[in-house]
């Protein structure tokens, strides 16, 4: 960003912090510093009810035990990071590429009734994730409405599961259906990593976090739809007209002039995603507590486990801050990849 | 609020050819089957608010009660939900105002100004929202507990007047606005406030409608915030909260009708004030294209 | 652009002014005393003019006032906990309620809050906890732990009237720390007409393993998907055959883990063959959400759920016909898990108001206030002394005030949550097929272990 004059760049500064001010109070105060009380908390052992200031410092220990020290906490904690990527990796490019889709369908200039379906796709993220939870657990059950579709749509090959209850993973089921199991595969799937058996790293998601992830993705995708049209709505006309007077179809058109004008929003709408499945807990919290057999324990899940549930809050709060880092990094790969800075 | 229909009128009919016809057939099956999708477990909790708990039990998933009743909604009798609609309406407003200046105020400067430190101030907040917030309740009640902000308006407002995602999400939006505009502005002579009150803002408007229901929205929702913000004054319970009393303790007996109703009175105002603003939203197109 | 701008701030105003106009009015009614708790306010709350939130950092709203302590008599305090059916809010409200209109110096604000964990641990880390507060039994010892509990040793009435599993239920360290409120018991409850229709005798007291076993196993019917009994993979509900069985999760001082014992591989082969053999299924299994919908279904004819089932059942299966006796009794005799909540006083406020706090503890523990309490029926007393005359009242509920007489209490010691996870997890898999019974006791017995050693 190479601009003009040296008084320029004064008035820029002065005006950037200026323009920043309000939101840094507010954030300084109410995020900041309770983030550095985090950090803190994160290196003692405190116990999360008596008054802070008692807590004792432990210095790394917390880490230590989560990702070195053999034990319940260390395979609870890579058993929540393996769930909490599984679910990542399935919601993300899921939700992004439907909403977007979605938006550009939408977006046709000769659709009528946008506002309905604008309405109809949003509703899902008014709804209260608690109400929703509560209604996906009845659509779940055995005899519930979601086995029943599938049973319609199979010609009543599909057998009834309950979802919620149901622990096997996806890639296990399908290594079983091709007669691997674990107790006749190879050696290595019982060797362990990080407390973990490679089998069990290789379960994939189990059926009831597939579950909860069809759950959120269908919420949240009337949300990014929505960031996605108001982008779209962004892009002059006069863009999509030259290129239709180059004879441009619709697929080279949105590969090569909508998606490169959407990169900010592409990036806005991933890191959101990121930032959501990383961190999902609501739905864990009402449907399944993290069961059954802990393939819905998520990080963010575990960190309210041992903060509110276990006296840990000094390790709760070790795990928080790992997920920051994860989630930190990740987006910062995935800065590089939509290259969101890239300057038009 | 015209930018539709008109639209279709515009265009000659003989220019749309059978593919692009197709093309449209096809999408109205899609979005027809995804609309019935998206709202179906919608419709579901309106009925089943109003069906017996007996029935609930009976069959949870059909669509229309046998014996209509209000059971679930007397419920709520006895509850202050008219103060508690207030608290959260209040609450929400004030909020979203406050974001739709400061956030898009700091989300311009991050976009537009460069001035130093301002990327790594832009990673800093979106680095708040990565730290899972079940962590910082605590930290945040003994601050709001420094600051005499416990049992207030000023407590539930305030720490969310600007917010991280809203930053974020003007930034990506600014972002993507063309920088002639703003050129064109400072050779008249334009100041940065002005520009961005006289230029940008305008422009912004789809995304400022779309800061405006999450923002909106999300205050609406909150729930952990608010409830270590409102310690023992439960007429200052946000709805939410107010109604999570009304779930009271899981495991015995659930009562459903009851259950969705109180979060059918929470989702309803929000699906107002968003239907209403469906057609602000709307209007975008032909608003970007007058540049200013 | 600008008209448009307006037209916008000017539908901001109207709708905020339309929300104070109506907010005002709903306000209007004193919710006296129609029930709900309604928190007796000094000073009304102050309604900014809309127009204040324009610039938030305005400091002119005068800080509601602090819920400092009133030091001495004239004392306002809090009684935190969470709500339960709207029936027992409004009770306990009254109960209340006569506690003020007979002690003018000590005034009691019901406040019960939703998630109440979470609520109760800020406000106890952050230095402003409630002056009585519910702890459920599984929870005293992390609060102990963290000092957050006064005992209540010496400062209540006749404490040896409690019954003795409930008196455990809040003693950690060999220190009593508060009174319990009340509590409930796993029972065994039957389908009359599945018993009927099978033309087997009701369950009864002398009931033993085999006799549940056999009954389940004629009151199955797999392909109507109907069970002789809903199990939960649940500790709290196995630990109960564990007991029966004569095993124990650990030794007397927590200092060793012996939930791998023959006993407890006895009960663990017990339960788990329960489902493996097909004569009882889990809620999920039988499309319910938890035990007590199942058995309200009458997708199975047994459960062992406690007192909170006959509400529930009363209020979504009114038409189940059901009775209620004592769990059967194992190879070393009867037992049942008495799950129980008491009221704590914290260790962090002044004196005067422990004292305060300890008195209205005494009240709504004591014969009257506990008489009160209880005579809905919901709740059971606590007190062995009320028992013959909440007896008479509630006959059908026996069995479950008479768990007091053989219940454990639900509590271990700090991080326990560890266990309790690991044994869920196990029963699920063992339900599955996917662990054998041995494998989930070896695993408790390890991860156990690891957290004693801690």
């Amino acid at each position: 960003m190479a601009s003009g004059i040296k008084g320029q760049d004064r008035e820029d500064a002065v005006a950037g912090w200026l323009f920043m001010t309000p939101a840094l109070i507010v954030f300084i105060v109410f995020l900041i510093i309770p983030i550095i009380f985090a950090l803190y908390f994160s290196l003692t052992d405190w116990n999360g009810i008596s008054p802070p200031a008692e807590a004792n410092w432990v210095g790394l220990d917390n880490y230590q035990t989560v990702l070195l020290e053999g034990g319940i906490r260390q395979s609870d904690f890579f058993k929540a990071l393996k769930n909490t990527t599984y679910f990542a990796i399935g919601v993300v490019p899921l939700q992004t590429i439907l909403s977007l889709l979605l938006a550009v369908i939408i977006n046709q200039r000769l659709l009528r009734y946008k506002e309905f379906f604008r309405t109809a796709y949003y509703f899902p993220s008014i709804t209260s994730s608690v109400a929703i939870s509560l209604i996906f657990l009845f659509l779940y059950q055995r005899s519930g409405l979601v086995n029943n579709a599938l049973e319609f749509l199979t010609f009543g090959a599909w057998e009834p599961v309950a979802w919620m209850s149901d622990a096997r993973g996806l890639f296990h089921i399908i290594l079983e259906a091709l007669g691997v199991t674990l107790r006749d595969g190879p050696e290595f799937l019982r060797g362990e990593l990080l407390g973990l058996t490679v089998w069990d790293w290789i379960s994939g998601p189990s059926v009831a976090l597939m579950a909860i992830m069809i759950m959120n993705t269908w919420t949240t995708i009337g949300t990014m739809m929505i960031i996605f049209v108001a982008a779209l709505q962004d892009i002059p006309g006069s863009v999509y007209e030259a290129a239709q007077v180059d004879g441009a179809t619709a697929w080279p058109t949105f590969r090569r002039i909508t998606v490169p004008l959407l990169r900010p929003t592409i990036f806005f709408v991933v890191t959101l995603g990121l930032i959501g499945t990383y961190q999902v807990f609501d739905q864990i919290y009402v449907m399944s507590s993290g069961g059954p057999a802990k393939t819905t324990l998520t990080m963010a899940y575990m960190v309210y486990r041992n903060g509110f549930r276990n006296s840990e809050m000094g390790l709760g709060a070790a795990i928080a801050i790992l997920l920051f880092v994860i989630i930190f990094v990740l987006t910062l790969i995935q800065r590089r990849i939509t290259g969101s800075e890239a300057e038009q | 609020m015209a930018s539709i229909s008109p639209t279709i009128a515009e265009t000659p009919a003989q220019e749309v050819d059978w593919t692009a016809r197709l093309r449209l057939i096809l999408s109205y099956a899609i979005l027809f089957l995804l609309a019935f999708t998206f709202l179906y477990p919608f419709l579901l909790t309106v009925t089943t608010s109003l069906k017996t708990l007996p029935e609930i039990n009976e069959n949870p998933v059909a669509l229309i009660p046998e014996t209509w009743t209000l059971e679930g909604y007397l419920a709520m009798q006895n509850l202050n939900v008219g103060r508690w609609m207030f608290n959260s309406a209040f609450v929400a407003l004030a909020i979203t105002v406050g974001n739709v200046l400061f956030a898009s105020m700091a989300g311009y400067a991050l976009a537009r100004i460069p001035f130093p430190g301002g990327n790594l101030l832009f990673l800093t907040i979106l680095g708040t929202m990565m730290i899972p917030g079940i962590v910082l309740l605590i930290p945040m009640f003994i601050i709001l507990k420094q600051v005499n902000f416990i049992d207030t308006y000023m407590g539930l407002i305030f720490p969310k007047v600007t917010t991280a995602f809203g930053v974020f999400l003007m930034k990506q939006f600014f972002e993507s606005i063309p920088k002639d505009l703003e050129e064109a502005a400072r050779i008249d002579g334009a100041n940065r406030l002005q520009m961005f009150f006289r230029v940008i803002l305008p422009i912004a408007r789809p995304a400022l409608i779309a800061l405006i229901i999450f923002t909106f929205q999300g205050a609406w929702n909150d729930f952990m915030f608010p409830l270590i913000v409102i310690s023992v004054r439960q007429e200052l319970y946000t709805l939410p909260l107010g109604l999570a009393v009304l779930r009271g303790g899981l495991g015995e007996s659930l009562q459903w009708n009851a259950i969705l109703a109180g979060s059918l009175v929470t989702t309803l105002p929000m699906a107002v004030i968003f239907i209403f603003f469906q057609r602000y939203f709307l209007e975008g197109i032909s608003y970007t294209g007058l540049k200013g | 652009m600008t008209r448009k701008w307006y037209k916008l701030l000017a539908f901001f105003l109207v709708l905020t002014m339309a929300l104070v106009a109506c907010g005002g009015q709903e306000e209007e009614p004193p919710a006296g005393a129609d029930g709900e708790q309604d928190v007796p306010t000094e000073a009304p709350p102050v309604e900014e003019e809309p127009e204040a939130e324009e610039e938030p950092p305005a400091e002119e709203e005068p800080p509601a006032e602090e819920e400092e302590p009133a030091e001495g008599t004239g004392a306002e305090l809090q009684l935190m906990g969470w709500s339960s059916s709207e029936a027992e809010n409004t009770r306990l409200q009254a109960v209340i309620d006569d506690f003020n209109a007979a002690n003018g110096n000590i005034q009691v604000n019901l406040n019960l809050v939703p998630d109440y964990d979470t609520r109760l641990q800020t406000s106890l880390a952050g230095g402003a906890p409630p002056d009585v507060f519910y702890i459920d039994s599984f929870r005293l010892p992390d609060l102990v732990d963290a000092g957050a509990v006064e005992p209540a040793e010496g400062r209540i009435e006749d404490p040896d009237d409690f019954y003795e599993s409930l008196r455990d239920a809040f003693t950690y360290n060999g220190t009593f720390y508060c009174p319990p409120k009340d509590f409930s018991t796993l029972g065994l409850q039957y389908n009359t007409d599945m018993f009927d229709a099978a033309g087997l005798e009701y369950p009864n007291e002398d009931w033993t393993w085999d006799d549940l076993r056999s009954a389940a196993e004629q009151l199955t019917n797999e392909e109507e998907g109907v069970y002789g009994m809903v199990l939960s993979a649940d500790f709290a509900r196995w630990i109960a055959f564990l007991y029966q069985a004569g095993g124990e999760v650990a030794n007397e001082d927590f200092t060793e883990m012996t939930i791998n014992s023959p006993e407890a591989q006895e009960a663990m082969d017990f339960y788990v063959n329960m489902v493996l053999d097909g004569f009882a299924a889990q809620p999920a299994d039988l499309d319910s959400g938890w035990a007590g919908e199942a058995f309200g279904r009458e997708r199975a004819a047994m459960s062992m759920e406690g007192n909170w089932i006959v509400p529930a059942l009363a209020d979504g299966f009114p038409d189940v016909n059901y009775g209620v006796t004592q769990l059967p009794a194992g190879p070393a005799g009867e037992a049942t898990m008495a799950f129980t909540v008491c009221y704590g006083v914290p260790a962090d406020i002044p004196d005067e108001r422990k004292e305060a706090a300890f008195e209205v503890v005494n009240y709504l523990t004591g014969a009257e206030g506990m008489k009160a309490w209880t005579d809905l029926g919901l709740a059971m007393p606590t007190r062995q002394s009320l028992r013959d005359q909440w007896l008479e009242q509630f006959p059908d509920l026996q069995p479950f005030l008479d768990g007091a007489e053989h219940a454990r209490a639900w509590q271990f010691v700090t991080g326990f949550q560890d266990v309790l996870d690991t044994v869920n997890n196990g029963l699920q898999q063992a339900f599955a097929g996917t662990m054998t019974s041995e494998q989930v006791l070896e695993q408790a017995q390890e991860v156990g272990t690891e957290v004693l050693n801690r």
